[in-house]
């Protein structure tokens, strides 16, 4: 396994909103456990810099978050994606895309010539 | 349930169950428990480091936001210099003028007696047939005092002027001459209370309490005056104590400096005093000198204290048949004070409160007007994403700055205009003073009203933004035509408001100043335009008796009638119009003459004069002869009396050589004067006898100079000419000019308030008009242009705008008549002289404000006249 890269700036938002989208309310640890599943590993997250991002997220309407009970009978804090969230996730998600898209296109080898 | 409040206490129990759950993954993958929670902390990257970016980003948003809508807002406001300016100076205005206004107001009308539990305090008045009220007499008040049960405590005070000696210099002081329960029964420093009760009572040597402003201003607020005796006209007194600071007597406007026990200043004088004849005074049940205020006891019921009252004040009618036949006792409690006040309170307190209308309608115009203008940029930002209640908070940060400036600028408004007190406050040589001070709970309602009016309009294109429709709003139309026009309609009412409001004030205003003319021209039974000067001479404390007096007084006569510049002299016992004018009375018998309720004698007021008296001041003689060299002390009694005097004893026949008794000698009436007033300019003409100076020998008395011209020279001359006799002899100089100025002083007060607040109102509902018309005139700029490069006059043009202003002026006007009408009825009993229907005032004040209201609409209309059609047209 080679480096582990960190995660970009901004990047986490995203994995964070299309994590809670697939696997429904997760806290804050699990939540960290499946991005770094979700990469195969490559990704490692500073596990303290998730929660104020978090935090942002809330407040700004995209996810919320309640008290519940964990797998291992743990009070733990669960977050879960909210409508907004949901069509925030789109947005982003297609920007991102885009965004890959471009820099695809630079980066792929030229298929002629 | 879902959380919103993200505390620290949460957030640490968040980590902890994160750091648990890290650990127990270690522990499971085979790590020492140790190691395992070592791990999980340093992947987490401390749990303080973390803690701190939590705390952060959670006080962000707000603080970001708000930063940037107060940036945005400073900068919008600087942007609009006209606007910012307008709304800031109408806030300013409205809440600075209205709170200076209302708090001279207050204290002059409202304020409540200067004691512990005021509300339980009671005036005690003494009513008479006429239906008159009175003061008391001493023995009357003990009388008072002895027999209520419902009454805890009975004060009596009564005022007076004395000479304090600091030095070599003598200064007029004030002091109420009390009883010995006052502090106690008003409560405000019940050590002070006690010791003035228990001193005043013991009868040792005369004891006075001084007040804390005359401490502070006389005694340089010597800390060891207490128990120090000082001199009061040439008496002895040993301080007692000082008033507690804010305390300046029950007489509302007129400070007291010293209080000195009714005992001490009955019992302990000195011989000269026989002379006053005041040992008789205060044992007189007919010396009505004393005002009682009563505290009644906690629980007490005011009917059935008022039913004890009628029962004493029966039981001292039928014992003193003499003076108190067919009197009673009344007592006004607080609330009955304050419902007396009512009227002109609630005239005022409409009168601010129009203003603030006014000020509040015209902010209300200006903010709608701009947020109009600002429609296109509003729909900028919301087509560029901003969401709605972000733009909303932006509107609303600018209005709150808006309405801080506003209330900032009139805060300072309010307290540079009450620093102007001392203009406002009747003229006095004492320290005189309303206890001013601005009340926190005017300002704050003034101030919550205004920014109240300021936030809900600076709202309003706010909510409309969420109905809004982009598109013809970027495009820089009109809000759909039905809304437009609706949006027009509420500027227009409010303009129509604020001119209706107007006229009301203007008004009013108008009614408050005829009444004051009035009472300027009435005829005071002397001559007012003359220059007369007064002096005060009280040559018994100088050590003289009364015959060396009425010599001292004929020198000084004799030798400043000759002066040059001194057309007339005169001597006299008692000065016009002045406080101390018409309280002596003097107890008449008339033979041949039914006296009401067939009382022996009757009790008149009364001055001495000498021959020169009615010539010094302009009193005109209607028969018989003035006093002359031949009626002195040794000839037989004379006395000229008042044609009210005449016409009720001897109506229908001849007064002139007709007698009474004065006590117990025969007095011949040779001369009958017109009627002059005595204490007040609004006083009913009373009977008035003027006795021969001469035939009462005194120690006191005022020389009167009429001069000619300038007062100051004279004034100058006079004084030098009475040092020269004796410079021992105390003396105090008063002019006309200052005693009209003080009789006048409360018709002034609320001429000044009212006519302010008119002036002020006309002025804010002229700029709100000129706002709506110069608005109209931007909107329509186009158009106008359009017209004009049609062909059409300029003249026709400036007729279009001009009628658009004077058709709003109308309708305010029409409205403001009638609601005038009603203002003018609830005026009525404030005004003299003044029909409260009178039509002159309806229609001049009508006038008025159509003539503001065309001068307003007169601007914007000349600038639509003179719109460059190239222009206007090339702005789009």
């Amino acid at each position: 396994m080679g480096e582990k890269s960190d995660v970009w700036q901004g990047t986490l938002a995203l994995m964070v909103l299309r994590t809670l989208e697939t696997l429904g309310p997760l806290h804050g640890y699990g939540l960290a456990r499946r991005i770094e599943q979700t990469s195969g590993d490559l990704l490692q997250l500073n596990y303290g810099t998730l929660y104020p991002s978090l935090l942002k997220l809330e407040q700004e309407g995209f996810i919320r978050s309640r008290w519940g009970v964990s797998e291992n009978n743990r009070r733990a804090k669960f977050y879960e994606l909210t409508k907004a969230g949901q069509r925030q996730l789109k947005k982003a998600a297609a920007e991102w895309e885009q965004t890959t898209g471009i820099l695809a296109r630079f980066l792929t080898p030229a298929q002629e010539g | 349930m879902f959380h919103s409040p993200r505390n620290e206490g949460d957030f640490a129990a968040e980590l902890e169950s994160h750091v648990a759950m890290h650990t127990e993954d270690g522990i499971r993958a085979g790590l020492a428990p140790a190691e395992a929670r070592r791990q999980a902390l340093i992947r987490l990257g401390g749990v303080e480091q973390t803690r701190q970016a939590v705390r952060e980003r959670r006080g962000l948003p707000w603080l970001e936001s708000l930063l940037q809508d107060i940036r945005f807002g400073l900068r919008m406001l600087y942007k609009n210099p006209a606007y910012t300016t307008f709304a800031v100076l109408t806030l300013a205005l409205g809440i600075g003028a209205n709170s200076a206004v209302f708090t001279v107001a207050e204290a002059a009308l409202l304020r409540s007696w200067p004691a512990r539990e005021p509300e339980r305090l009671v005036k005690l008045i003494s009513t008479t047939p006429q239906g008159r009220s009175d003061n008391f007499s001493y023995p009357d008040y003990l009388d008072l005092s002895e027999q209520s049960k419902s009454l805890e405590g009975i004060l009596a005070y009564s005022r007076r002027g004395k000479l304090l000696r600091i030095g070599t210099e003598s200064q007029m002081v004030l002091d109420d001459v009390v009883s010995p329960n006052y502090f106690s029964v008003i409560g405000l420093d019940a050590e002070l209370g006690r010791r003035f009760l228990a001193e005043s009572r013991s009868g040792s040597a005369p004891g006075v309490v001084v007040s804390e402003s005359l401490w502070r201003r006389v005694f340089n607020a010597d800390p060891s005056l207490v128990g120090k005796q000082i001199t009061l006209t040439g008496h002895s007194y040993t301080v007692l104590g000082i008033a507690p600071p804010r305390f300046h007597g029950l007489q509302r406007g007129i400070p007291t400096d010293l209080w000195i026990p009714i005992t001490a200043e009955y019992h302990e004088r000195i011989p000269t005093t026989t002379e006053y004849h005041e040992g008789d005074e205060i044992a007189a049940r007919d010396f009505r000198d004393f005002e009682l205020l009563g505290r009644l006891r906690t629980g007490a019921i005011e009917a059935e204290a008022q039913a004890e009252l009628d029962t004493i004040g029966r039981r001292l009618a039928r014992a003193y048949p003499a003076v108190d036949t067919a009197r009673g006792i009344a007592f006004l409690s607080e609330s009955a004070r304050l419902r007396e006040a009512a009227v002109p309170t609630l005239l005022l307190m409409t009168a601010v409160g129009l203003v603030l209308l006014i000020c509040c309608g015209n902010v209300a115009g200006l903010v709608l007007a701009h947020s109009d203008a600002r429609q296109k940029e509003v729909a900028m930002r919301l087509a560029l994403g901003a969401k709605s209640l972000r733009v909303a908070r932006q509107l609303l940060t600018e209005s709150l700055l808006l309405a801080l400036l506003g209330a900032s600028l009139g805060l300072l408004l309010a307290a540079g205009l009450l620093r102007l007190q001392p203009a406002l406050l009747p003229p006095e040589q004492v320290a005189l003073g309303l206890d001013l001070h601005l009340d926190g709970s005017v300002i704050a309602f003034t101030a919550a009203i205004a920014v109240a009016a300021v936030l809900v309009f600076g709202l309003a294109p706010a909510i409309q933004i969420s109905r809004m429709n982009f598109a013809s709003a970027l495009k820089g139309e009109e809000l759909g035509a039905g809304r437009g026009l609706r949006r027009w309609t509420m500027r227009n009412a409010l303009v129509v408001g604020e001119i209706a409001l107007s006229m009301v004030l203007v008004t009013a205003s108008w009614f408050v100043m005829s009444s004051l003319l009035f009472s300027r021209a009435l005829p005071l039974g002397f001559d007012n335009r003359r220059h007369l000067i007064f002096f005060d001479l009280n040559p018994g404390i100088a050590g003289y008796d009364s015959k060396r007096s009425a010599i001292f007084f004929q020198h000084v006569e004799e030798k400043v009638a000759a002066l040059q510049g001194v057309r007339h002299a005169a001597l006299a016992q008692r000065v016009l119009l002045s406080d101390s004018g018409g309280g002596a009375r003097q107890r008449v018998a008339i033979p041949g003459v039914e006296l009401p309720q067939g009382q022996p004698s009757v009790s008149i007021m009364y001055n001495e004069v000498d021959g020169s008296y009615f010539q010094t001041v302009g009193t005109r003689l209607l028969k018989g002869r003035e006093f002359t060299a031949a009626d002195n002390s040794s000839s037989g009694r004379v006395a000229i009396v008042s044609r009210t005097m005449a016409e009720r004893f001897w109506p229908g026949e001849e007064a002139l050589g007709r007698q009474f008794l004065v006590e117990g000698q025969a007095c011949q009436i040779v001369g009958v004067v017109e009627d002059a007033k005595i204490n007040n300019v609004h006083e009913s003409p009373e009977p008035y006898i003027y006795f021969l100076f001469a035939q009462a020998p005194r120690q006191y008395g005022t020389l009167i100079v009429d001069a000619e011209g300038d007062t100051r020279p004279i004034v100058a001359r006079t004084l030098s000419e009475i040092q020269r006799e004796d410079r021992n002899v105390p003396l105090d100089v008063r002019t006309l000019d200052y005693l009209m100025q003080q009789a006048f002083w409360a018709d002034q007060i609320a001429a000044g308030s009212v006519g302010t607040l008119g002036l002020l109102g006309i002025f804010l509902g002229a700029v709100g008009l000129y706002g709506v018309i110069a608005y109209v005139v931007n909107r329509r700029s186009r158009e106008i242009g359009i017209r004009i490069a049609l062909g059409a006059e300029r003249r026709n043009i400036l007729r279009l705008v001009l009628g658009q202003g004077l058709t709003l002026a109308a309708i305010g006007t029409g409205i403001g008549l009638i609601a005038s009408l009603m203002v003018a009825r609830l005026m009525s009993s404030m005004l003299y002289g003044v029909t409260p229907t009178d039509p002159v005032a309806f229609a001049g004040s009508a006038a008025l404000v159509i003539l503001v209201a065309l001068a307003a609409s007169w601007i914007p209309a000349r600038r639509a006249a003179s719109i460059d059609p190239m222009q206007a047209l090339r702005t789009e």
